[in-house]
């Protein structure tokens, strides 16, 4: 008992200090690694010069980045989830930011209530999402396209921008809206320079995730989706399920450049510890 | 000349009574304070003014017009709030412009205007910092100069000097004091303490549970306190209950009562007793002595509710009497008493 728990400097802590560090190390490398490795391995992919997918690549070319611009499919289906994702962002953001004002400035009643069918879609998979409006819209002649798409995604997405835009609206302190009515301002003219500005993060936030997700999602869109209009993602679910040349990969690369062009640009104006959850007071 | 005038306002949250038939006159320029402690309304009173609460029933008139019915921004009453409420994304000159810029003044107007209103607050040359980098006692002045450029016609102030520290208040006090003066102003402020009313107004409305219970200037009040609440709430008293018997106290016969016979109560400040031999009204012991350089406090167990307070004058090289030595306890100056209505004391 003279070594271990006893006071004074025992060697035998510094050993399980070192080897706690050790495997906190390891796991937290692995778990990095295993988040990331995809990413890598389908970038890797991207660059392969034969017509089938291999790791490691066989050599380094860039004519599949040449063969997605030239696929009309796969360009037509591009910019068909570009307009569904600007439609969806778009649509959720009218109806979510007005909902979360009233869920947190309001006060009604059953707001407990109001508060829970808003934020139920995000307890909802895709899935049942998708199905639901497929036979709801069956069930009014209502068929599947990318109208419907629209409308699916945007219950889906709607609970991500009600959830950003509260968590900020919360931190808000109500009495610069009363400092600025006692400077005169009006609702609207305090909402334009007051609460807009600081709630501005918040809502560029809510915005590209938003964005983000109804592009390239597919749960929802492969029930939903127009049959010849597709969106990217569905058209490359069918594609792997036909023939798998690394063109897929190349997308996915692309995609995956983008999505860390958008992070990059948002964290470098907003700050990345904003965009989740309430933001720092400064 | 009567400038503000609140007319029996009432105001209720549910069950709650907020306030209870206030009534209030402000003169213009007249430097005005409510005083009581937490939740008696007085920040309620304040934000009716301003707009914030509409009142249940009542009129808030301000320079001879009634503007009980107007939203908070068509009142020209400046509101400091308690955390000055600064907006967070506009630098310091931004904050000042903003209800200039609301009034879509000329931007050359404004810009002298606000470098006038840094100046009147001593905040020259701050203009271009966010609220984030000033000290609490400079974001207070931003508050101030903030509602200031817009040359209201009365200044609102909730607990202004709560977010200070002891050492800054003090100055901050001072120097609000003298820029109001300076500005001519009639202002209302809102604080829970007696030494910042005394301090700062030049007339004291304290209030209980909604109800405005007197109004008065500050030594008036200190010396003419309507009733016990108001007597301990500012500075402290012994209030004791007494006997009025053929128009003097029983027990101190040397205080007049202009009431009639019957049970009352006898308001005295400590510093109106003192310890004496033979004509001493009270006798006792000593329960807790304490010397405190140009005073010497006392607690004398008088066989009465509650032990009797006195803070006598202390001569050089004096010491206290020690605790449980039997004394006696006199009025210094009978005049200064205060006998009030029936009941037993606080």
């Amino acid at each position: 008992m003279t070594n271990g728990s006893g006071p004074g400097p025992a060697p035998s802590t510094h050993w399980v200090d070192a080897v706690g560090a050790a495997v906190f190390a390891l796991v937290a490398g692995f778990a990095l690694l295993l988040l990331v490795a995809p990413s890598l391995i389908v970038i890797a992919v991207s660059f392969e010069p034969r017509a089938y997918i291999s790791f490691p690549p066989s050599g380094f070319s860039l004519k599949w980045y040449w063969a997605v611009f030239e696929n009309r499919q796969l360009t037509d289906s591009v910019q068909v989830s570009l307009m569904v994702a600007l439609w969806v962002s778009l649509l959720c953001m009218a109806l979510g930011v007005p909902a979360a004002f009233a869920s947190i400035r309001g006060t009604f009643p059953a707001k407990a209530g109001l508060n829970a069918f808003l934020l139920a879609p995000q307890m909802m998979p895709g899935m049942v999402i998708g199905i639901a409006t497929l036979f709801f819209g069956a069930y009014i002649a209502f068929r599947a396209s990318n109208t419907m798409l629209v409308l699916a995604l945007s219950v889906f997405c709607l609970p991500f921008v009600i959830r950003i835009t509260m968590a900020r609206l919360a931190d808000l302190d109500p009495r610069l809206d009363e400092a600025s009515a006692n400077l005169g301002a009006g609702k609207l003219e305090t909402f334009v320079r007051v609460t807009l500005p600081q709630l501005g993060p918040a809502l560029l936030a809510a915005g590209a995730f938003t964005f983000i997700e109804a592009f390239d999602n597919v749960t929802v869109a492969l029930f939903t989706s127009d049959v010849r209009g597709r969106p990217l993602p569905v058209e490359l679910y069918y594609l792997v399920q036909n023939d798998s040349t690394p063109a897929i990969a190349a997308v996915s690369a692309i995609e995956i450049g983008l999505s860390c062009l958008v992070m990059l640009v948002l964290g470098r104006t907003v700050g990345l510890e904003r965009l989740g959850g309430p933001a720092t007071k400064t | 000349m009567t400038h503000i005038q609140l007319e029996a306002i009432h105001k209720s949250y549910g069950q709650t009574q907020v306030l209870n038939d206030c009534t209030l006159e402000i003169a213009r320029g007249e430097v005005m304070t409510l005083l009581g402690p937490s939740g008696c309304g007085k920040t309620t009173l304040l934000r009716t003014l301003a707009g914030f609460v509409r009142q249940d029933h009542g009129r808030v008139v301000v320079g001879g017009a009634e503007i009980s019915h107007l939203a908070p921004n068509r009142r020209s009453v400046g509101y400091v709030f308690q955390n000055y409420a600064l907006f967070p994304h506009l630098s310091v000159a931004e904050n000042v412009a903003y209800g200039l810029k609301v009034r879509r003044r000329p931007a050359g107007e404004i810009r002298e205007r606000v470098a006038k209103a840094l100046h009147l607050v001593a905040l020259d040359g701050l203009g271009a910092r966010f609220p984030a980098q000033l000290s609490g006692g400079q974001q207070q002045r931003v508050a101030i100069a903030r509602v200031l450029v817009l040359e209201p016609e009365v200044l609102l102030l909730d607990e202004p000097f709560n977010a200070l520290d002891a050492k800054l208040r003090l100055t901050m006090q001072v120097e609000l004091r003298k820029l109001i003066d300076r500005v001519g102003i009639t202002s209302i402020f809102v604080t829970h303490d007696q030494s910042e009313a005394m301090m700062l107004s030049d007339k004291v409305a304290v209030m209980r549970a909604g109800r405005i219970e007197q109004v008065a200037a500050p030594l008036a009040i200190y010396d003419r306190p309507v009733n016990d609440y108001v007597a301990s709430f500012i500075g402290r008293a012994n209030v004791l209950s007494v006997e009025v018997r053929g128009g003097v106290v029983a027990s101190a016969p040397e205080v007049v009562a202009n009431r009639a016979d019957g049970p009352a109560r006898l308001i005295v400040r400590p510093e109106n007793l003192a310890i004496a031999g033979a004509d001493a009204c009270w006798s006792g012991r000593i329960l807790f002595a304490s010397a405190q350089g140009p005073s010497i406090e006392y607690e004398v167990e008088a066989g009465l509710p509650e032990p009797l307070r006195l803070v006598v004058p202390r001569q050089a090289g004096e010491a206290a009497l020690p605790a449980g030595a039997a004394v006696g306890v006199r009025i210094v100056d009978p005049g200064a008493c205060i006998v009030i209505g029936g009941g037993s004391g606080v």
